[in-house]
This record gives structure tokens, sequence and C-alpha cells, in this order.
């Protein structure tokens, strides 16, 4: 039988990075990362495979960092997780025997079962090639695109499709505002007026009841009576943990149907670890589970994971949840909290909103405004989370945010935080929009 | 004593499932197919249903979900779906509870152990705490 001191299961964003990070730690140690895939893709581009990449070939994760850390990759899959024997069993028919195993095999796309969904034509995203390959044959091909779910993915899948030649795209959402979930209503309201000028139609406040036709989809009907036509259909409402082998095992599942986890990533059995979206969550904010499965929330999860195989190195503090998307041409970005979403929780909030040019002064080359709102406990003046909106900077502006929340900055660290400016890079230090939202949040305080 | 309703087209595992929730303490009602389902979820008045998927037309424990939510108005009433689903169908993707596309409680894959079944009824009928706050790990 074959032996490898580490095994990570699965190859995609947090499987890779255990790896990586398993062995900067531990240089001695033998690993093996077992992938099902022969070609892993990239979960975050998926998207722009239907626009901007237009290929799935070009949404691939190079296998080259294997060999960089010496870890070994196998294109196999695991049938079963043997405890107690401290083995797993492979489709190959091959066994491996662990001293430490690292389960990171991802998420599926949820199913919502509206009559029809089993019809031509209706595309659940999975991270496979040979299936976004199809979709793009597929969408090529059609006319009219109906998308079920208005949030990241839904908006994302939107704006990427239009720009497939003649394809008229509508997204359908519950809510009464697509990206509800990750941002405050005057957010998405800017988010939606891009999307609209962009020509996507939006069925915002409406549920599907049916996807109906002969053998494909021919029409999409919602709850108002409407009907959508559509020959092809997307839907995008969320993901479920992938837990079967974990399941199968033994170990401990937890509220949202992921592996239970403690703040060192081990699982229920002290040499099994697990990260990623198969891996359950707390949030930041108070503890409770979270049901977030982003990338950038897996890769965090792996290099703890990786790092505690052998001894507790580092300590999860829980979910602070950092978004970022692009529509359209601006840029979008949340760290933390939403306004609406910290008053659900209970907090007493006040917020500042400041908006400035990101270039100083204005004429310089590249102007473009940038929004941002800061959300803050009233009580401690604790940073509870961060929005903007505007030039693409806010892509990393937002990670500097979600820096200053998890070390529970204040509004007047905040109002007195240093940076760096140029008048080609960055709005003016005069009014650098993160210090003013901050000063914003002081006046509120004082009302 | 809690009263749960078992849809399912499987004997088998109605008359299993029958034994075990009896030995539990509880009242057990049994429905075979989706209609006889939607008419006991009227007569018997249970406390806690447990859901089949896959009955004699294909994925009609969904529908009977949408139908005791919708129709008869049980928006509180306790579900649980039990089914084999995504193992017989194979399905690169996952159904799951959703407030709006799938209105249950909990979606178990079968074969469940009696422990879970039972632990997700009790935590349902607040005869127990749910796990996620559990102070065990």
């Amino acid at each position: 039988m074959k032996k490898s001191e580490v095994v990570v299961i699965g190859g995609s964003a947090a499987g890779l990075t255990s790896a990586i990070t398993a062995r900067r730690h531990y240089p001695d140690k033998k690993i093996t990362v077992i992938r099902k895939e022969e070609k892993a893709v990239i979960p975050c581009g998926i998207p722009y495979i239907f626009g901007t990449l237009g290929s799935p070939e070009k949404n691939i994760m190079g296998d080259d960092a294997y060999k960089k850390n010496k870890i070994e990759l196998l294109i196999d899959e695991v049938l079963e997780i043997d405890r107690k024997a401290k083995k797993v069993a492979l489709k190959s028919g091959e066994e491996i025997e662990y001293e430490k195993l690292i389960i990171a095999t991802g998420s599926l796309p949820m199913m919502p079962p509206i009559p029809g969904f089993e019809k031509e034509n209706v595309f659940p995203v999975y991270k496979s090639l040979p299936h976004l390959s199809k979709m793009l044959e597929v969408l090529k091909k059609s006319k009219r695109l109906v998308i079920i779910g208005g949030g990241f993915i839904g908006v994302e899948f939107a704006d990427e499709c239009k720009k497939i030649e003649g394809l008229e795209v509508s997204i359908v959402e519950i809510l009464p505002h697509c990206l509800q979930i990750a941002f405050d209503p005057e957010f998405c309201e800017e988010a939606e007026k891009i999307l609209e000028e962009r020509g996507i139609k939006l069925c915002t406040g409406e549920k599907v009841v049916s996807i109906d036709g002969l053998k494909n989809v021919e029409w999409v009907k919602l709850e108002s009576g409407r009907l959508l036509e559509a020959d092809v259909v997307i839907i995008g409402i969320g993901a479920v943990p992938n837990v079967e082998l974990a399941k199968k095992a033994g170990l401990r599942l937890g509220p949202t149907g992921a592996i239970v986890v403690d703040r060192f990533m081990r699982t229920s059995d002290e040499n099994i670890f697990a990260c990623g979206d198969c891996a359950e969550k707390v949030s930041f904010f108070g503890g409770r589970p979270s049901a977030l499965r982003l990338a950038s929330i897996a890769t965090a999860e792996a290099r703890i994971a990786g790092a505690n195989l052998y001894g507790n190195k580092r300590e999860y503090i829980g979910t602070i949840g950092v978004f970022s998307t692009f529509i359209g041409d601006t840029a979008f970005a949340v760290a933390g909290l939403t306004e609406e979403n910290a008053k659900r929780q209970g907090y007493d909030v006040i917020t500042g909103t400041f908006e400035a040019p990101n270039r100083h002064p204005g004429a310089m080359p590249g102007m473009r405004p940038i929004k941002v709102k800061l959300i803050f406990e009233r009580r401690t003046g604790a940073l509870l989370g961060g929005i903007f909106m505007g030039d693409k900077a806010v892509g990393e502006l937002v990670n500097a945010i979600s820096a200053c929340i998890h070390y529970r900055m204040t509004i007047d660290d905040i109002a007195s935080f240093q940076m760096g400016t140029h008048p080609a890079l960055t709005a003016s230090p005069v009014v650098y929009p993160l210090v003013n939202a901050a000063e914003m949040a002081l006046l509120q305080a004082k009302k | 004593m809690a009263k749960i309703l078992v849809i399912d087209d499987d004997r088998d595992f109605q008359d299993s499932t029958r034994s075990i929730l009896e030995e539990n303490g509880f009242e057990v009602a049994s429905a075979y197919t989706p209609e006889e389902g939607i008419e006991k979820v009227k007569s018997e008045k249970p406390d806690l249903i447990i859901l089949d998927v896959l009955m004699p037309s294909e994925y009609e424990g969904f529908e009977v979900a949408r139908k005791i939510r919708e129709e008869l108005k049980l928006i509180k009433l306790p579900i649980i779906i039990l089914s084999a689903v995504h193992q017989v169908k194979k399905i690169p993707y996952h159904f799951a509870p959703d407030e709006n596309y799938l209105p249950v409680d909990y979606f178990i894959d079968k074969p469940a152990s009696p422990e879970l079944l039972l632990g997700k009824i009790k935590e349902l009928l607040n005869l127990q705490k749910p796990e996620s706050e559990e102070s065990t790990f």
C-alpha cells in the first residue's frame, strides 16, 4: 500500500492552498493531493468564460504549483475514508495510508426543485470543464437567457453573457433587489441601474413557479403570471457543501450541513482537517453558523488547516465576509456587515458615507469617483463593515477594510488612518474617502 | 404524545420507521401516495412530517411540500425530507431546504441513522436543543 504522510482530498482553491501551506510548514513530509478532475477550473473565473475570456480553457488552474512545492498530484477519486486504518480507497483500486488528512471537497450547486428543472438547457453551475464547455456552446446558439437568482453568481453571469452577440438576458430575483444579501439598497440600486443600462432585464421581487417547454426549456413562468421566453436557463441560487465522503466516514456535520470543524480546522477526528466550502463556518460577528462560501474564505481556512496538521499554530477568527464584483465598468465591494445586516443582528449602528474622485486633481487621467460607506457600532465605535463602489481600486480598499474589521478598529482609528497618496493613483489626502467616511460617522455620533 | 406522519411509497421503509418512532414514544400515521399524504395532513393533524421525494411520479414529494405550505398554509409545520434522490439519480447538484423554492426544515439523504433522524425530529419539536447550540464537539 502507498503511504503519504499528508493526504489532501480535492484540488480546487482550498485543497491546493492547504497542500502548499503544509509544504511550507512541514518541509520533510510527503504530501499528496487527490483531484477528481483532469483539469481544475478556477471557481471565481467561471462567469468570465462566457464573455471576457471566451473559453473554459482560459480559466484553468495551472498545475505548476504542485511541482514547485514537491506535492504529488493524483488524478483519481476517493471512494472511502477508513478512519480506523487511516487510509483512503481510490476509484483506481489503489489505497493510500495517511497520518493527516485534509478534506477539501468543496460544494455542489443548489438546485431549486421548480417543476421543469430537468428540461434540456437548464444549467446549474458546477465546476467541471466539460459542463462549462457545453454551457458555452448552448449559450452561443441561444437567443434568450433567463438567470434564476440575482446574487453574485447571477449578476456576474448576466453581465458576461450579455457580451454574447444577440443574446437577451433576464434575471429573476425573489428579493426586492439584486445583490440584496450582500449590499445596502442604495448600492443595489446603482448596480441595477448599470445592469439595466447594459440591456439586462431585471425581474425583482419575482419567484419562478415553473420552467416550461417540450423537451427543451421554452419559457419560464413567474408567480405574478408573467412569462419569460427562454431557450436557456442558468440557476444561480447558491451552493451546498459536498460532504458525502465525510458523512460516510462518520464525521460530525453541522447546522448548515457542512463538516464541523474547530478554530484549528480539525474535524471530529483529530487526524482529519477540513477547509473550504465543505467545512462548517461561524460568523466573525457573534459566532452564529454562516453559510457564506467564497474562494477567499476557503483559502484563508486552508492556510490554517495546512499549518496546524502537526500542532496548533493558527486559529480561525470566523468569517468576516469580503466580496467584490465588477458590473459594466464599475466595481462594487463589501467587507463585514452592511447597515441592514448589522441592524438585523441587533447592533446599534452609525454610518458615514463619502464620495471623492480617485485622482487629484480631478483632471488627472483615469478619474473615477469612489463611494465609501462605513458602518460602526455606536457604543464602542468599532468598525463592523464597509461598502464601496466606483473605480477598480475598491477591490483592494475593501481588503484593507477587512483588516480594520479584524482588528476592531474604531471611528477615530480610521479617521486618523495614515495613507499614502499620489495624484495619478489615489484620491487626494484631503478628501481621502476612507477617513472622510469615518469623519462623517463621527458627525452622526454627535447628533 | 407527538404525532408524526410518514409519507413514503416504500412499505418496508414505512414499517421500519414506524417501529423506531413508536419505540421512541411517537404516534405514527402513514401515507403511501402524495394524494393520501395531503389528505392525512388535513385529517390526522400531525406535529411533524417525514416526506419522501421519489414516489410514483418523480419528484412528487417536492410538490407535496409546496402544497402543505402554499395551499394548506401550514407554514410552521415541521417537514423533514428523507430521500435517496441524490443517490438514485446520480445528479451533480443538490437539493437543499430553501425558504422560497424548497420550504422544508431538513433534507436528509437515505439511508439515515435512527439517531440522526430522531435528533432532527426532537430538535424540530423542541424536545432538545439544536445541534448548533450543543457544547460538545
